[in-house]
């Protein structure tokens, strides 16, 4: 192989697949929701944390007391860091399998603050919901 | 006089002392990660250090690197979602080591983590650009009151810190309560003005981390560009102990630096930061 082409081969290889894991990172973020703080994005401290997203059951279930079950918290927290459609649903049906309900009415989140006004809401992401079909 | 010599010298040994600092960060870094996926990496781990006490002599295969490398792609196996940005980077970095252990090649080096390091910076700047709660300074507005950003400082302004603590129960109150209820709370400001303060922080930022990148892609062994980047890491520290992430920044720094001063700043910042990572005062 030329002097030259392997110089640069090993000048821009390893940058080059840094670049391909922001891409894929990029991607994620603007199809599947994910938060900018993870999957090797360097969009740490770019958008409040992805930890203030919160989750909401109808009915009065404690997302808190869910999160005694190991299986649960996982999913929780995935949820929160990629609160899309498809997780949601997962999630939902794993609560429902999990607690034995006939129904399940769940929401996602998100924290909207206003620097001019100090105001801090809650903005809606996505909700679901499911009925237990074998109850 | 004899020791500021033995110092100076050291710190010329070329790429060694920049690799050495690496190989001390990434042993903290991996040391703290190991309780993570810990079943597998075990075996990794007592493989590697079975081969590197044994035939480290033998062969020229770099085994310390190679087997941290292993415990790396360990963590990105099973928990590609949750690792920190900088294990990503330092990965990178790593490979760029072990490659320079086979071809021999300063420059190629060099050149690789410089590359990474404007990569990482100017990624970061384009991150910020595409968040509308970034560039409005809606997220430093946040940060600020909620008392995560600036933590050090608040601690010596205990009328700031009372309105850190007054937030940070009004926004627990509101995590109790219905969403769909529409129930809102007000920050309250830690200094007047705090909102242009933000909005301005956020601009300052993303310009002097342009001017950093560009700098570094442009002159990447200029003293002043040099400068720059520690000027950067240490604004960043003040702001939040993102310890580790800054460690690397600086070892990446000592790769290319050449300026006395500077190395020995570079030097400092990374057994500084190495330090509260090991203490887990800063983050790892």
């Amino acid at each position: 192989m030329n002097d030259t082409i392997k110089r640069q081969l090993l000048n821009y290889t390893i940058p080059a697949f840094m670049v391909i894991v922001i891409i894929v990172q990029l991607f994620l973020v603007h199809t599947k929701q994910l938060s900018r703080w993870k999957g090797g994005g360097y969009g740490m401290y770019t958008e409040i944390h992805y930890s203030h997203n919160q989750i909401y059951i109808q009915d009065g279930i404690s997302v808190d007391s869910l999160e005694k079950d190991m299986d649960i918290k996982e999913a929780f927290k995935l949820l929160r860091l990629m609160p899309n459609n498809n997780h949601l649903e997962k999630v939902a049906k794993l609560v429902l399998k999990k607690t034995q309900r006939d129904s399940i009415h769940m929401q996602i989140w998100k924290p909207k603050i206003d620097s001019k006004s100090g105001l801090y809401t809650r903005v809606l992401i996505d909700e679901v919901y499911l009925k237990n079909i074998n109850p | 006089m004899r020791y500021l010599e033995d110092i100076k010298s050291k710190l010329y040994e070329g790429n060694k002392v920049a690799i050495q600092m690496l190989l001390l960060i990434l042993g903290v870094y991996v040391f703290i990660m190991s309780q993570f996926n810990s079943i597998w990496k075990v075996p990794i781990l007592f493989l590697g250090l079975l081969i590197w006490f044994f035939l480290r002599d033998k062969t020229k295969h770099p085994i310390i690197w190679l087997v941290f490398l292993a415990l790396l792609l360990c963590d990105f196996w099973y928990s590609y979602f949750w690792v920190a940005n900088h294990h990503f980077m330092i990965t990178f970095v790593v490979l760029s080591v072990i490659a320079y252990m086979y071809h021999q090649h300063k420059g190629v080096l060099q050149k690789n983590i410089q590359i990474i390091l404007v990569i990482v910076i100017l990624t970061s700047i384009v991150q910020k650009l595409m968040s509308d709660q970034f560039t409005s300074g809606d997220f430093y507005y946040f940060m600020i009151n909620k008392g995560v950003l600036f933590q050090f400082i608040m601690k010596f302004f205990p009328e700031s810190l009372e309105v850190v603590h007054s937030n940070s129960e009004s926004y627990l109150n509101l995590w109790e309560t219905n969403p769909n209820d529409g129930q809102t709370i007000v920050f309250k400001n830690v200094t007047p003005n705090i909102g242009y303060v933000s909005l301005l922080f956020a601009k300052i930022t993303i310009a002097f981390e342009f001017i950093v990148a560009i700098a570094i892609l442009w002159k990447p062994k200029r003293a002043w560009v040099h400068i720059l980047l520690v000027l950067m890491i240490l604004g960043i520290l003040i702001t939040r102990l993102e310890t580790a992430f800054m460690a690397m920044l600086a070892s990446c720094g000592l790769f290319l630096c050449s300026n006395f001063k500077l190395k020995l700043s570079y030097v400092l910042i990374v057994l500084g930061c190495v330090t509260l990572m090991v203490t887990k005062l800063g983050y790892h």
